[in-house]
C-alpha cells in the first residue's frame, strides 16, 4: 500500500463493506414497512416487462413455425380421428343441453350457482416465472390498463391457480396456491366439511400440497373435491382446488390432515385467466 | 468518462442476463431447474476484474431478483454480493486464455449462494432435509448452470479485450477493472 496519499483510495473491503449495510437496512425496512419499497418493484417490473412481452412473443412464434412442419401424414390421421369425434361429440351435446336446464333448475333451486362462471374474466400469458424455476410465482402480461386490481382470482383449466398479489401499469404479478406461503380456506365437495389448503413446494415435487385443520369428525374420503370455501375473504367461493388424499390424524390429535393433488398443471402453465370480480364486492354471500 | 462507459456495458449484461433467466431459461428447464445465470455474470466478472466489479455486479444481480421476485428487498442483493466479493479472490489466478478455471469458480459460487439460501429459507423454518434439497435442486442446478457457463464464460471474457481497447491500453496494464479508481492493486 504505498500510495496513501491525500485523495482515499476507494477499497475493495470498503465497498464491500457498504454494499452489505446497504443490503441489510433494505432488509430492515422491507420487513418493518412492506408497502415503502413497492414503487421501487413497480418500477423495475415497468422496465423489464415490455422485454418479457417482446421475448415471450418471438418464442411463442418460433415454436408455432415449428409446428407447421411437424408430420403432414399425422395431421391428417388426426384430421380424420377429430372429424369423428366431433360427430360422437354433437350427440353427446345434445344431451348435455338437455341435461344443463336440468342443472340450471337444480342449481337455482340449491342457491349454489358458482359465481365465478358468470364473472367477467380477462385471458393473459404468463411472461416471466421465478428465477429459481419454482412455480411459486409468475408475472402475466395484463395489469392495470387491463383492469386488473390486487386479490384477484386466478384460474386456469376450471381450477384455481393463485391470486394477483402486485400490479403494475401492464403486468400483474401472481402467487400460486402451492407456494410455502400461500393458504386457502376450502370446503369439502359433497359434506362441505371446512379446510385450509396450504402451498407446500417441497411436497409439490410428488404432485401434492397440504391440506390442514380438517374436523376431527369430518366424513372425508380419498378423491372429494375441495373447492373454496365461502368464508374466504379474498377468494370467490365455490372454485375448485384439486381432489383430497391420504386422509390422516394431525401429530396434535386436534384434527386431521391431507394431501391435495390440484386440478391446475403448474410445470405447464402457458395461460391463465383472471375473475374480474373481487371477493369483497360479491354481493348475495354475506 | 471511460468508467461510465465500461458501468453500461456491464448493467447492459446484467439486463440481458437477466432476461436470459426469467423469460428464456424457464422455458429450458432441465430436471426442474433453471440455470443461475445472473451468477454466471457476477463469479465470472468478480473472476475477470476482482472483487470490487464481483459485489458490485452481485448487488445489482441481486437487486433485480428482489424486486421482481423476493419477498424481502435485500436478501438476495446481500447473498449475491458476498459470493460476488468471494468470487473475487479468484481474480489472482486470472488468465484471460484460460477457461477452465471459471467453471470452477461458477460451480463454487453457484453451490455457496444455495447453501446460504437453504440455511436462510429452510434450515431456519425447521427444514432439516438436507439430503433432499442437495439431490433434487442443488447439484441439478450446479451442473446446468456451469455447462450454460461454458458458453457464456467465453462472451463475458471478450469485456476484458474490449475494455482494454476502449481504455487505449491503460500503459501495459492487460488487466483493467471496470471502475475507474477501483483499480485491482489492492485486492492482489
Amino acid at each position: 500500500m504505498g500510495r496513501l496519499k491525500k485523495n482515499i483510495t476507494i477499497t475493495s473491503k470498503m465497498i464491500f463493506t457498504f454494499l452489505v449495510i446497504i443490503c441489510v437496512g433494505l432488509i430492515i425496512v422491507s420487513y418493518l414497512f412492506a408497502d415503502l419499497l413497492s414503487p421501487v418493484r413497480t418500477a423495475v417490473g415497468n422496465f423489464f416487462v415490455p422485454m418479457q412481452k417482446g421475448i415471450s412473443t418471438v418464442s411463442g412464434g418460433i415454436s408455432e413455425t415449428l409446428r407447421i412442419f411437424s408430420d403432414k401424414q399425422k395431421l391428417i390421421d388426426e384430421n380424420d380421428k377429430l372429424t369423428s369425434e366431433i360427430n360422437d361429440l354433437k350427440t353427446e351435446m345434445q344431451i348435455l343441453i338437455h341435461q344443463e336446464y336440468e342443472l340450471k333448475w337444480y342449481r337455482d333451486l340449491y342457491e349454489n350457482d358458482s359465481v365465478y362462471q358468470n364473472a367477467e374474466k380477462v385471458a393473459a400469458r404468463i411472461i416471466s416465472r421465478n428465477p429459481n424455476g419454482a412455480c411459486d410465482m409468475f408475472v402475466i402480461d395484463k395489469g392495470k390498463e387491463d383492469g386488473i386490481e390486487v386479490d384477484m382470482n386466478v384460474l386456469a383449466g376450471g381450477g384455481l391457480v393463485g391470486i394477483i398479489t402486485d400490479v403494475g401499469s401492464n403486468w400483474a404479478k401472481v402467487r400460486t396456491i402451492i407456494a410455502d406461503d400461500s393458504s386457502v380456506s376450502g370446503r369439502f365437495q359433497p359434506t362441505s366439511d371446512t379446510c385450509i389448503v396450504k402451498g407446500n413446494m417441497r411436497r409439490m415435487d410428488d404432485g401434492y400440497i397440504d391440506v390442514e385443520m380438517i374436523n376431527l369428525n369430518a366424513e372425508v374420503y380419498d378423491n372429494y373435491e375441495v373447492l373454496t370455501s365461502y368464508i374466504s375473504d379474498k377468494y370467490l367461493p365455490g372454485i375448485l382446488i384439486g381432489y383430497v388424499t391420504n386422509i390422516r390424524k394431525d401429530p396434535s390429535e386436534l384434527n386431521k390432515r391431507a394431501y391435495l393433488t390440484p386440478v391446475v398443471d403448474f410445470e405447464h402453465l402457458e395461460a391463465v385467466l383472471i375473475v374480474k370480480t373481487l371477493r369483497e364486492n360479491l354481493e348475495g354471500f354475506e | 468518462m471511460m468508467i461510465v462507459i465500461k458501468a453500461i456495458i456491464v448493467l447492459i449484461e446484467i439486463i440481458i442476463a437477466y432476461l436470459l433467466q426469467t423469460s428464456v431459461f424457464t422455458e429450458l428447464r432441465l430436471a426442474d431447474v433453471v440455470p443461475d445465470i445472473l451468477m454466471i455474470l457476477t463469479a465470472s466478472l468478480a473472476y475477470i476484474f476482482g472483487k470490487k466489479t464481483g459485489s458490485l455486479t452481485g448487488f445489482i444481480c441481486g437487486m433485480l431478483i428482489d424486486c421482481t421476485y423476493g419477498s424481502l428487498i435485500g436478501l438476495y442483493a446481500l447473498l449475491y454480493t458476498v459470493v460476488g466479493y468471494m468470487a473475487g479472490y479468484a481474480h489472482r489466478v486470472y488468465d484471460e486464455n484460460d477457461y477452465t478455471i471459471s467453471y470452477f469458480i461458477v460451480g463454487g459460487a453457484e453451490f455457496l449462494i444455495n447453501v446460504m439460501y437453504y440455511v436462510l429459507f429452510y434450515f431456519l423454518r425447521g427444514d432439516l432435509d438436507f439430503g433432499h434439497f442437495l439431490v433434487r435442486y442443488l447439484f441439478p442446478r450446479v451442473i446446468y448452470t456451469v455447462l450454460i457457463s461454458i458458453l457464456l464464460y467465453r462472451l463475458i471474457n471478450l469485456d476484458n479485450a474490449l475494455f482494454y481497447k476502449l481504455s487505449d491500453g491503460m500503459k501495459k496494464k492487460r488487466v483493467v477493472t471496470v471502475f475507474k479508481g477501483f483499480d485491482t492493486d489492492d485486492d492482489r
